[in-house]
């Protein structure tokens, strides 16, 4: 389940990047998301992207850095969906 | 489009000879009224607040004629860029169920021509676009822009606009000069699929409601606490007009922000926020930060071909960390990225509960402290190539600051803005002279640039902040450190 949200996930990055960022630079996870370009723009669109596509709602409160690598996205998200 | 001797009769004409008039008949495929769309809501409002300084909010814009056109290829440009785009042939007006767009399905625009001066075809439309700029639009009944063709050699070779902050955003207006060309060459280009009135009508629907709500409830949690008004100290006397802005042209400072947002991975957007945030944070001689960023808001992928007003405010709040400017960069950036994430709101409901606020507080919080990144990709394309890790304090030499232009009631009592220059970090700073003096506005621009050049070379604690802008200040009026 975990890799399967990841590429999709992944591919969210891809879009809202308009291409800059691939689907697989952004599963490598060689670099932070800042680190391969994503915008704060594109990142304020992956946010609403997700939220649309999963239905939950992200809460930017705290600690950023989830949102900075695919497979800690993924691990966030997936509790959100599992405490629903 | 047959040429005329009318005369011109727009006051940016009066100074100028009489001009020749041409008419540009359009013909769109449809015609409307719709609700207005949130980016359009914040502009009605801001000119409804700025009366008749609202020539503040206009857009004066080029587009240069490329390769060897007549006027009649360029005045058929020009016809369909306006059946293009539904908000260039859009008026505006008041009604019992509140402000409408209407949208014309067809019309014409009167377009004047210039010879190009001794400044040359672009320095000319440069110099009349800002002309054009200093008249206000009757909203509810002029179209939303003007246009004057330069022309050299008996050709056209520039159009001068101004346009209405209720039409377009700089955004959009990236938008024509990239399309500007294919329209030019007569290209067949694809019809815009989505269009103002198409926004309003998805701006009144989910998910886009929830997220208006979210915005709103951030908001409230900053107002509930923020301090009313942006200075603690009294009103003096101001200069009249009151309001002024300051510009600075620095390659310094562009140059400095490249290399810091290259260090900390971070926007060079993110950067100056962090730079101008302190500095006003310095001034007001307070921990907290407090400004509103505007922001293109073009986060839905329908938005971002759309040639309109999209652009909201977001509300940044950066408590200045007790270390270094290493640290206030990198809270910058997520304080920015919370403000852009809450920048998404019906500016109605969000009036209604600022409104509230100051029913509970005895008045509304003043949050009239700005910061604009005009630039349209965040970058500065042109920069003059510089040795890696060269000092750049030597640069700051031929650094110039001027005063730009005054109004009486723009409102704001600080504005930081970030040109559209290409080879050079172009930041303009707008106060409230019964607040700040004008030398002030100047020692806090080089105050912006002092701090990005020194920080490449040290962490610049944010105590010593507050010495520099004091001795910059010191310097222009001339007193000791701080006075003034």
């Amino acid at each position: 389940m975990s890799g399967a949200l990841e590429h999709r996930l992944a591919d969210l990055v891809a879009d809202v990047s308009g291409g800059e960022i691939s689907a697989e630079q952004a599963l490598a996870g060689d670099h932070s998301l800042s680190a391969l370009g994503l915008t704060s723009l594109a990142w304020i669109r992956l946010i609403d992207a997700i939220e649309d596509a999963f239905e939950v709602d992200l809460d930017l409160g705290g600690d950023l850095s989830a949102f900075e690598r695919v497979d800690a996205l993924a691990a966030h998200l997936s509790g959100l969906l599992d405490a629903r | 489009m047959t040429p005329s001797t009318t005369p011109a009769t727009t006051p940016a004409a009066v100074s100028a000879a009489t001009r020749e008039t041409v008419s540009v008949p359009f013909s769109g495929t449809r015609d409307g009224e719709a609700p207005l769309t949130w980016g359009q809501r914040l502009m009605w409002r801001a000119v409804h607040l700025m009366g008749p300084s609202q020539s503040f909010l206009n857009c004066p814009w080029v587009l240069p004629v490329h390769g060897r056109r007549d006027l009649t290829t360029v005045l058929g440009a020009l016809g369909r860029m306006l059946e293009r785009h539904e908000s260039l042939r859009t008026t505006f007006a008041d009604t019992p169920h509140g402000p409408v767009q209407r949208v014309a399905r067809g019309g014409e625009l009167t377009v004047e021509l210039a010879p190009a001066g001794p400044d040359g075809p672009l320095g000319t439309a440069t110099r009349i676009a800002a002309e054009l700029g200093t008249t206000v639009f009757a909203h509810d009944a002029d179209l939303p822009l003007r246009c004057v063709i330069v022309l050299a050699d008996g050709r056209p070779r520039a159009l001068a606009f101004a346009f209405s902050h209720l039409a377009v955003d700089f955004q959009a207006l990236s938008l024509l000069s990239a399309e500007w060309r294919a329209l030019l060459r007569g290209d067949d280009l694809p019809a815009p699929e989505w269009q103002p009135t198409e926004q309003a009508e998805l701006e009144r629907a989910e998910p886009f409601l929830a997220r208006s709500r979210r915005s709103i409830g951030y908001w409230r949690s900053v107002l509930e606490t923020v301090p009313l008004e942006v200075f603690d100290h009294p009103p003096g006397e101001p200069e009249e007009p009151r309001f002024i802005e300051v510009g600075m042209e620095s390659v310094a400072l562009a140059a400095a922000a490249v290399r810091l947002a290259e260090r900390l991975t971070i926007s060079t957007t993110s950067v100056l926020i962090a730079a101008c945030a302190t500095v006003l944070a310095v001034v007001s001689e307070r921990p907290r930060a407090v400004m509103q960023l505007v922001h293109s808001n073009r986060r839905d992928p329908r938005t971002r071909p759309l040639v309109a007003t999209v652009g909201q405010d977001g509300l940044l709040v950066l408590d200045l960390p007790g270390t270094g400017f290493t640290d206030t960069c990198l809270a910058a950036h997520r304080s920015a990225l919370m403000a852009y994430r809450n920048a998404h709101y019906d500016p109605f409901e969000m009036q209604a509960m600022r409104a509230e606020i100051g029913r509970v507080r005895g008045r509304e919080p003043d949050l009239d402290a700005f910061f604009n990144d005009r630039r349209g990709d965040g970058t500065w394309p042109n920069l003059p190539r510089l040795t890696p890790g060269a000092d750049l304090t030597p640069l700051t030499a031929q650094t110039r600051t001027y005063v730009t232009n005054a109004w009486p009631g723009v409102r704001f009592k600080v504005f930081f803005t970030l040109g559209t220059a290409p080879d050079t970090g172009q930041l303009s700073l707008i106060i409230d002279t019964a607040y700040l003096p004008r030398e002030r506005a100047r020692a806090m621009l080089l105050g912006v640039e002092t701090l990005l050049v020194r920080s490449l070379t040290e962490d610049v604690p944010i105590a010593a902040v507050r010495d520099l802008v004091q001795a910059e200040t010191a310097e222009e009026s001339g007193t000791s450190p701080g006075g003034g």
